[in-house]
C-alpha cells in the first residue's frame, strides 16, 4: 500500500510504541546499577556499581537493607514449573491427538479446555482455596497450586499441538499402520519425531507461564512462597534497587531459555531436513 | 470359500473402527477430568460458598443471602465494582487507541513478512520479564523523582514535578495499558495482514481517500481482530489486582483487590460473593463482544 505521508508517520508511531513497551524496563535496568546501600530506587545514579547484584548473591557485608528472600522461592518455582511443563505437555499432546478425529462433544471439550486459560487466576484461585478448605486439604505449592498451574498452561499446550496436528500429513502414519506397525510404536517412531518441534514450543509456553504465574499461586499455595509470591511480598514494604537487579537477572534467564529453545528448534529442523535429503538420495 | 476371509476382514475392520472411535475419548478423558475437577468444580464451589453463613472467623454451610445483601449495601464493595468497570472501560479504550496504529503499520504497511514478524516479536519480548517486575518498573518511571518528571523538567515543559503520575488511578491505567496493549496489537495485525491489497488498490483507483478506505474497508475487516483483542484485554483487566496494588498505593480497589483482602481476613463468603459478581460481569462482557462478530465465520 502506498501512502506517502501516512507510512512514515505510522513508522515513527510504532517506534514510540516500542519505546513505551521497553522504556520502563530500560529505566529499571539502568537503576539496577545504582550504588548501595544508600542509593535509592530512583534517579540520579549516585555512582555506578554492581552493589545490588552482589547483594542478591549475599556477597555484601550486612546492611540495614534485608536481602531479598528469593533463594527458596527460586527452587520451588523451578520445580513447580518443571512439574507443570511435563503434565501439561502430556495432556496437551493427548488431547490434541484426540481432536484429529471427529467425536461427539468435541465442541464442548474444546471450550472446556480453552476456559482454563481465560478464567482469571483470582477466580480459580479463590474457588480452589474454598474447595481445599471445606475438604480439609492443606494448600501447598506442589499440590493445590500445581493443579491450577496445569489448568492454566494445559490449554496453551493443547492449542499449540492442535496447530501442529493441523499441518500434519496423516498419510505417513497410515503407511506405518498398513505395514503392520502397532499404533503405540507408530506414535513413538513416526508421529512423535515429526511433532517434536511443536512439543518443544508447548513446553516453552508451559514453563514460562508457570514460572511467572502469580494470581493462582497466591490463593492456592500455603505458607511456602514461590518466586513471584516472594517478589510480591516485597512490594508492600519499601523497594530497593536489589529488586531491579533481580528483574534484570530473571529477564536474562528467560531470554537464555528462549535461546536454548531456538537452538533445539533449529537442530530438530536441520535433522528433519537431513532425513529428507537421505530419503531423496 | 471366498466368503469367509471377507467376513473376518469386515469384522476386523469393524472392531478396529470401534476401537478407533473410542480412542478420542480415552485420549481426552484425563484432560477433561482434570478441567472438571480443578476448574469447573472450584468455580461452582465459589458460587455455593457465596451463600454460606459468615461469622467473624469462620464460615458455616448454612445457606443464607446475607453476604449478598451486605455486598450490595456496602459503599466499599459497590465502589470497587464501579472502579473495576471504569478502569476496565478506560484501559480497553486506551489499549485499542494505543495499539491500533501499530497494528495498522505492522499488518498493512509492512508488506515484507520478515519485517512484520520481527516487529511482532519485538512486541512480545517484554513478556519474558516477570509480570510483577514489569508492573514495578513503572514506579521509577512515574514517581515524583521518576524518569518522566526528570525528562519533562529538562525539556522545560513543566517547572514543578507532577505528583499525580504515581499512586493514582492514572498510574494504574498507564501500567495496565502498557502490559495489555500487545494483546490488542497481535489479533488486529493478524486480521489486517489478511486483507487483499488489490481491494484497497481498487478503492484507491476509484478515487477513495485514505479516510474513506479506512472507514469502509480496513476497519470493518479488522473488527474480528479488535473483538478477539478486546476479549483478551477485558478478561485480564477485570481479573486484575496486582497492578492496582503495586501502582495505586492502595487508593484504587478493584474487585480483585477486595477478594484478596477478604481472603486475607478469612471472610471467605464475602470473597466468594465478589468472585461471583466478577464472573457474571466477565460472562456478560465476553458474550456481548462475541455478538459483535461471528468469530467462527470470520477466522
Amino acid at each position: 500500500m502506498h501512502a506517502p505521508v501516512l507510512k512514515p508517520i505510522l513508522a515513527v508511531y510504532t517506534a514510540l510504541f516500542l519505546l513505551f513497551l521497553y522504556g520502563p524496563l530500560l529505566v529499571l535496568a539502568i537503576l539496577s546499577f545504582q550504588s548501595g546501600p544508600e542509593g535509592g530506587p530512583q534517579f540520579p545514579i549516585v555512582e555506578w556499581s554492581t552493589y545490588w547484584y552482589r547483594d542478591l548473591f549475599g556477597l555484601n557485608p550486612p546492611s540495614r537493607i534485608a536481602p531479598l528472600p528469593i533463594s527458596d522461592g527460586l527452587v520451588r518455582s523451578l520445580a513447580l514449573a518443571l512439574m507443570t511443563t511435563v503434565v501439561s505437555t502430556v495432556l496437551g499432546v493427548m488431547s490434541a491427538q484426540a481432536f484429529r478425529q471427529k467425536f461427539t462433544g468435541s465442541g464442548f471439550v474444546f471450550y472446556l479446555i480453552v476456559l482454563g486459560m481465560m478464567v482469571p487466576g483470582v477466580l480459580v484461585g479463590l474457588g480452589t482455596a474454598l474447595l481445599a478448605n471445606s475438604f480439609g486439604i492443606d494448600r501447598h505449592w506442589w499440590g493445590t497450586a500445581f493443579v491450577l498451574h496445569v489448568v492454566y498452561t494445559f490449554p496453551f499446550a493443547f492449542l499449540v499441538m492442535l496447530a501442529i496436528f493441523n499441518r500434519f500429513d496423516p498419510t505417513i502414519e497410515e503407511a506405518a499402520w498398513s505395514l503392520g506397525v502397532p499404533p503405540g510404536r507408530t506414535f513413538r517412531k513416526v508421529t512423535f519425531p515429526l511433532i517434536f518441534p511443536g512439543v518443544l514450543s508447548a513446553m516453552l509456553f508451559c514453563f514460562t507461564l508457570s514460572y511467572d504465574e502469580f494470581a493462582r499461586t497466591l490463593f492456592a499455595s500455603g505458607r511456602d512462597l514461590t518466586l513471584p509470591l516472594a517478589i510480591y511480598g516485597t512490594f508492600a514494604v519499601e523497594i530497593h534497587p536489589n529488586i531491579f537487579a533481580f528483574g534484570v537477572l530473571t529477564t536474562l534467564f528467560s531470554l537464555a531459555l528462549l535461546g536454548i529453545y531456538a537452538i533445539l528448534m533449529s537442530l530438530s529442523v536441520r535433522r528433519a531436513q537431513r532425513v529428507l535429503v537421505q530419503e531423496e538420495a | 470359500m471366498t466368503a469367509l476371509p471377507t467376513t473376518t476382514a469386515t469384522a476386523a475392520a469393524e472392531a478396529s473402527s470401534n476401537k478407533r472411535s473410542r480412542t478420542p475419548y480415552l485420549l481426552i478423558a484425563p484432560g477433561v477430568i482434570w478441567m472438571l475437577l480443578f476448574l469447573v468444580l472450584p468455580i461452582l464451589m465459589m458460587v455455593y460458598v457465596s451463600f454460606w453463613t459468615q461469622t467473624t472467623f469462620k464460615i458455616e454451610p448454612i445457606l443464607t443471602t446475607k453476604s449478598w445483601q451486605t455486598f450490595f449495601a456496602s459503599d466499599t464493595y459497590l465502589g470497587a465494582l464501579w472502579t473495576t468497570v471504569r478502569i476496565w472501560l478506560i484501559v480497553l479504550a486506551a489499549t485499542l487507541l494505543v495499539g491500533y496504529p501499530t497494528a495498522l503499520f505492522v499488518g498493512l504497511f509492512v508488506r515484507n513478512k520478515t519485517t512484520a514478524t520481527a516487529l511482532l516479536v519485538l512486541c512480545v519480548i517484554p513478556f519474558w520479564t516477570s509480570f510483577l517486575i514489569r508492573v514495578l518498573a513503572w514506579r521509577p518511571m512515574l514517581g515524583k523523582e521518576g524518569a518522566i518528571n526528570i525528562i519533562l523538567q529538562h525539556l522545560h515543559i513543566v517547572s514543578q514535578p507532577i505528583d499525580a503520575l504515581l499512586f493514582t488511578e492514572l498510574s494504574v491505567v498507564i501500567g495496565m495499558t502498557q502490559i495489555y496493549c500487545v494483546f490488542m496489537v497481535g489479533p488486529i495485525a493478524f486480521m489486517l495482514g489478511r486483507i487483499d491489497p488489490s481491494l484497497i488498490e481498487a478503492a484507491r483507483d476509484l478515487g477513495a481517500g485514505f479516510g474513506r478506505i479506512f472507514r469502509t474497508i480496513i476497519f470493518p475487516l479488522s473488527l474480528p481482530g479488535v473483538v478477539v483483542g478486546a476479549i483478551f484485554v477485558s478478561v485480564m483487566v477485570l481479573g486484575e489486582f496486582a497492578t492496582a496494588a503495586a501502582l495505586s498505593g492502595r487508593k484504587v480497589n478493584l474487585l480483585g483487590n477486595i477478594i484478596v483482602t477478604q481472603v486475607g481476613s478469612l471472610k471467605w463468603a464475602f470473597a466468594a460473593v465478589a468472585g461471583v459478581v466478577l464472573t457474571v460481569i466477565m460472562g456478560v462482557v465476553v458474550a456481548a463482544l462475541l455478538r459483535l462478530v461471528d468469530l467462527k465465520r470470520e477466522l
